[in-house]
């Protein structure tokens, strides 16, 4: 049993991690400013989200558990809405959105 | 401004002690009791901000279950859009076609639109940048699904209206003006 929810937590963090290389893949490959807010803050908010799941199951049941629980919620709500504070700053200060067919930067 | 009945500032207080025990973890009585104090004076100040005095609290305690039941259809569509954008990511080609798209709806409650902004930044290829009035400017990494999914289905928008009780249908030109 406490074989089968350590397996579980690990891999829960290695799915973490998957989603945070790609998100740091994506900053680089992604052309413009928008796509790469894009990359960063879905797959990090899932990323960081699975990490602390798998935490959560590694813990078992204590206030630790109650405690990373709280922080998952936290991050489902801030993460979007600092991509969303970060991503209407740009909009109004008038950067540019690369369209398909251009240069790469 | 009507002031808040004591109901809610004992809600207000139970959830603000029941987080400050979380975040503590001792039952010594000093912990306890500056918890009680702090606790006291974070309930006199903003009693009124958690559960808004204009609106019941049996009814926010409707919509917040109606929530809770709506975020696994939620995260669903967070790991579908995540696998989404990973797939994008690490495609050689890069198959993207960024672009803004504007979404109109009827929403009128701030949390309502601040939940949906929010549904939309969660799920595919979709970031809200601007929000006035009820309408969404949106933007997609690829724009024709995003179309697809807001314009045309509409799912998650009609989802989110049942939820906070209000009517989803596409704004006619008299609430457009509002």
């Amino acid at each position: 049993m406490l074989n089968l929810l350590n397996t579980l937590a690990s891999i829960c963090i290695i799915i973490g991690l998957f989603f945070m290389v790609v998100a740091a893949i994506g900053l680089v490959r992604f052309p413009d400013f928008y796509s790469r807010a894009h990359a960063c803050g879905k797959c990090d908010t899932l990323g960081e989200g699975m990490m602390l799941l798998g935490f959560i199951l590694y813990e078992g049941a204590s206030l630790v558990s109650v405690k990373l629980l709280l922080l998952i919620i936290f991050i489902f709500v801030t993460s979007p809405t600092a991509l969303h504070a970060i991503m209407h700053f740009a909009y109004t200060s008038g950067v540019k959105p690369w369209k398909k067919g251009d240069a790469r930067e | 401004m009507n002031r808040p009945s004591v109901s809610r500032y004992i809600l207000t207080f139970a959830i603000l002690i029941s987080f400050w025990y979380i975040l503590s973890g001792r039952p010594e009585p000093f912990y306890v009791g500056s918890g009680i104090i702090c606790c006291a004076i974070v309930t006199y100040i903003s009693g009124d901000l958690l559960f808004r005095s204009e609106v019941s609290i049996l009814e926010s305690a409707r919509t917040f279950i109606k929530f809770v039941f709506y975020i696994p259809k939620l995260l669903v569509a967070i790991i579908y859009a995540n696998l989404d954008v990973a797939y994008r990511v690490l495609h050689p080609k890069m198959p993207i076609d960024p672009g803004f798209i504007t979404v109109d709806t009827s929403f009128r409650g701030d949390v309502l639109r601040t939940a949906f902004a929010n549904a939309i930044t969660l799920t595919p290829g979709t970031v809200t940048v601007d929000v006035s009035d009820g309408r969404f400017v949106v933007h997609a990494l690829v724009r024709e699904a995003a179309e697809e999914d807001l314009l045309r289905e509409r799912d998650m928008e009609h989802d989110l209206a049942r939820v906070f009780g209000e009517e989803s249908r596409p704004p006619s030109d008299e609430t457009r003006g509002l």
